[in-house]
């Protein structure tokens, strides 16, 4: 259940960013990136099946607990080994290793609440029902 | 450990969006969202997200202070409104009232700007004004002049209900972000977006016609789609013969503004005039939103009108989905007009060169107050440098960075005898003062701020001021108390209850039915429910019609030429906010915007051998600053964007200003750029 984002809403307000950074004692997880001049793509962690920052973990500190992707911060050593393994560079480290824990303790990630564009959600099809949405309606109008 | 929620209003931008402060041991130590806020339903902007930072910054000002030399003297409050009395009183005897400035904030509480306001006048003075002069003064003259209201028309959230949005000069994505969640939902109902923008901005994005206008040519676009309109019969009759006057005038007036003239004069496609006019037009419901872009012009007032009247002989107006959308900057901005603190309105909107208005609130107040408008905050800047004016009150302002031509406005404040400066940090404007006055952030203390939809929504008290900082309320009753007036208000629930019995547009908004969402003004009594639609049932003009008034398009006071070939406009980013003296201090947001840059299109850097990341040094006849060059083609070749919120840019803009409101034209200044070695 990672957070899915919808490309075609994104602002690049950074909302985002900021939220998580702050319920995450300045540790932020997501980063917002300006593609080109126009486009802005936040990258979020994707909790992957197989999740290659829990393969490289030699401690068991990052693990699978169900379909996300945990991590014990008793057990990081702070080798940085996730951070190199992540294919998104999503997962960071300076002491401990950091990224998402979708919030764990409250019920909705707090990225997905404070998104002012409504970007953001944990449902996988809300992006792609939209755009076929939109497309019927642009077929509909005859543009 | 137990902890408090305390519902507050977001101190950022008008948008009105409330979150929950938590509060352990009386230390503010969380956010917690409002799904249930009407605007907002939770969300809140990456500014909104960092609101507590600057709460406990090391900067925050503790005492009053006073100047020393080069330095400041930490003193008690009794010595500082003691000074104040002296410096204050002492101009208002000396030279008369007509030499004091006051200028209020559009960042303090309606109660406070209520005050400010009446302490001025009362004291015989009617230069009051609020920095609404530099954002949305030409929304007060021209929707007023057209419409007979200065607001939103509608709710944000009925923008949701829009077929066509129409955004001109606004960038909301960056700046009113909770709106984008609206526009989308508008989006996926088949609503058609149009953005009008010499830049392309996030908020373009959005935009389904981009139409990339040349700054200054806004009037010339409306009268352009307006002629578009007016020729392919698009006009809604019945509704301009039923709600309107002036209609003939303004088909005579957009004759010429043929698409094909207005291209050459806007950069535009003639076809993308075309389209975006029908759009407008042609849709069951549309809606014009707008901001900086509009206003902040020498044709400010203009552009304004031309935006109304396209609305009119729409029909757009009056009706869910529709509307005409000034979107404000500051959290209360829209109140501080709302209360009178304007150079050319009383409370509610009253006329201060009716002798009735003066009347009535002589009545009211107690004491025979002047008739006839005071000096705006533009022209106090003007009077001071001629010392006419000889002592300022300048409360949570920085004029020395956010009016333009920053070391003309620095060497004006400088000629004051007397400046007193009542604000939460050290700014470039408190640096100036002889005495400053610690006050209260927003957590800080209580009342209620009107949010860009005219909603009037009560702020709770979270935690208490830092050091010796009191509220402003508090500040001001005292001061004017040691002035010789007799203000008697032990909070801002009393205060609101005053404005209750002479706002009439705030008549049933009590402290009682304040809990949770607000109410939207008019709300004229205490059974009232507000009125979110304006005009559903015509116009607060002569016979219930809204007045056409015909525009034409002159040229920007300021164009490029063969020694500043480019066109500085200037803006905000998504993580600051105005002159930056909070959010500059807030870590996650300065981290991400560190510092000053220069938008530049690629093809000019080419020529003036300009990389990206290079310090550039730009120059306008005004001054000079250096910035960190942004190679894009967001902006078109011949055009720069800067945004104003660190302290150079400011230095570079005119100080020419619209005939009518006074509005500086932040938007178009010439310039010249070069690398900095």
């Amino acid at each position: 259940m990672p957070v899915y984002v919808d490309i075609s809403r994104c602002i690049g307000c950074r909302s985002c960013e900021v939220a998580c950074k702050r319920v995450h004692g300045g540790k932020g997880h997501v980063n917002v990136h300006m593609a080109g001049d126009h486009a802005s793509v936040p990258i979020f962690c994707h909790h992957c099946e197989e999740a290659t920052c829990t393969i490289a973990c030699y401690t068991g500190a990052l693990y699978k607990d169900a379909e996300r992707t945990a991590f014990d911060v008793e057990k990081c050593t702070g080798c940085g080994l996730c951070q190199l393994a992540c294919p998104f560079g999503v997962v960071w480290s300076d002491k401990i290793a950091h990224k998402c824990d979708l919030c764990a303790g409250r019920e909705t990630p707090t990225c997905i609440i404070s998104c002012p564009a409504n970007a953001l959600s944990t449902d996988f099809e809300l992006a792609s029902s939209r755009a076929r949405a939109r497309a019927a309606m642009a077929v509909a109008r005859g543009r | 450990m137990p902890q408090v929620l305390v519902p507050t209003v977001c101190p950022y931008c008008g948008a009105g969006c409330q979150f929950f402060i938590s509060v352990e041991k009386e230390r503010a130590t969380g956010i917690e969202y409002m799904p249930e806020h009407p605007a907002s339903e939770g969300a809140l902007c990456s500014k909104g997200n960092a609101a507590l930072e600057i709460l406990y910054h090391p900067d925050r000002l503790h005492h009053p202070l006073k100047r020393k030399g080069d330095g400041w003297a930490r003193i008690s409050w009794n010595e500082a409104l003691e000074l104040i009395a002296r410096g204050l009183g002492g101009a208002l005897k000396r030279f008369g009232p007509e030499c004091v400035g006051f200028l209020s904030s559009s960042k303090c509480t309606n109660e406070e700007n209520y005050l400010i306001e009446k302490m001025a006048r009362c004291l015989g003075s009617r230069n009051i004004d609020n920095c609404a002069r530099l954002c949305h003064s030409p929304s007060v003259v021209g929707l007023n002049r057209t419409l007979g209201a200065a607001g939103m028309t509608n709710p944000i959230s009925d923008i949701a209900n829009s077929k066509c949005i129409f955004i001109i000069g606004s960038n909301l994505a960056e700046n009113h972000a909770i709106l984008s969640r609206w526009i989308h939902r508008a989006r996926d109902s088949g609503a058609v977006v149009i953005v009008a923008d010499p830049r392309m901005t996030h908020t373009a994005w959005m935009a389904d016609i981009f139409l990339q206008l040349k700054p200054g040519t806004d009037v010339a676009l409306l009268c352009g789609m307006t002629h578009v309109i007016i020729k392919e019969g698009l006009v809604d009759s019945e509704y301009i013969g039923k709600w309107t006057r002036g209609y003939e005038g303004l088909v005579e007036a957009v004759k010429d503004y043929t698409p094909e003239k207005v291209s050459e004069i806007t950069g535009i496609l003639a076809g993308d005039i075309v389209r975006a006019a029908r759009a407008y037009a042609i849709s069951p419901a549309s809606s014009i939103l707008y901001s900086m872009g509009i206003t902040q012009h020498s044709t400010g007032t203009d552009n304004v009108q031309a935006i109304a009247n396209l609305a009119l002989i729409c029909g757009q107006l009056g009706r869910q989905g529709t509307g005409v959308m000034p979107l404000r900057g500051q959290n209360n901005v829209q109140g501080a007009c709302d209360m009178g603190a304007l150079a050319e309105f009383y409370p509610g909107y009253r006329r201060a060169d009716d002798p009735k208005t003066a009347k009535l609130f002589s009545h009211a107040w107690g004491l025979d107050l002047p008739v006839g408008r005071g000096l705006t905050a533009t022209e106090m800047i003007d009077a001071a440098a001629r010392s006419e004016i000889r002592a300022m009150y300048i409360v949570g302002e920085d004029p020395a960075n956010s009016d333009p031509s920053s070391s003309y406005t620095r060497d004006a404040l400088e000629k004051l005898d007397f400046l007193v400066v009542q604000d939460i940090f050290m700014t470039a404007t408190a640096q100036l003062a002889d005495v400053v006055l610690p006050a209260s952030a927003w957590a800080e203390k209580e009342g209620t701020y009107t949010s860009t939809e005219r909603r009037v929504q009560w702020s709770c008290k979270a935690i208490e001021p830092p050091g010796e900082a009191r509220s402003d309320l508090e500040i001001v009753c005292a001061l004017a108390n040691s002035l010789g007036l007799k203000f008697n208000y032990p909070d801002a629930a009393s205060v609101l209850s005053e404005i209750n019995q002479l706002v009439p547009q705030y008549g049933g908004i009590l402290r009682e039915r304040l809990n949770g969402p607000g109410l939207v003004w008019p709300c004229p009594n205490p059974d009232h429910p507000g009125t979110p639609i304006l005009h559903t049932q015509g116009f607060k003009l002569q016979d219930g019609r809204a007045a056409i008034v015909p525009v034409r398009y002159r040229p920007a006071a300021e164009e490029a030429s063969w020694e500043y070939p480019f066109i500085l406009t200037t803006g905000r980013v998504a993580v600051h906010h105005n002159a930056g003296s909070m959010t500059r201090r807030s870590p996650s947001l300065i981290e991400r915007e560190p510092e000053l840059f220069v938008e530049i299109n690629t093809q000019d850097a080419a020529k003036l051998r300009i990389a990206d990341g290079d310090e550039v040094s730009i120059t306008s006849p005004r001054g000079g600053t250096t910035a960190r060059a942004r190679l894009t083609d967001r902006v078109k070749k011949g055009v720069v964007f800067m945004p104003f919120h660190f302290p150079g840019t400011n230095m570079l803009t005119t100080e020419a200003t619209d005939p009518e409101a006074k509005i500086p034209e932040f938007k178009v200044s010439a310039c010249k750029i070069s690398r900095g070695d």
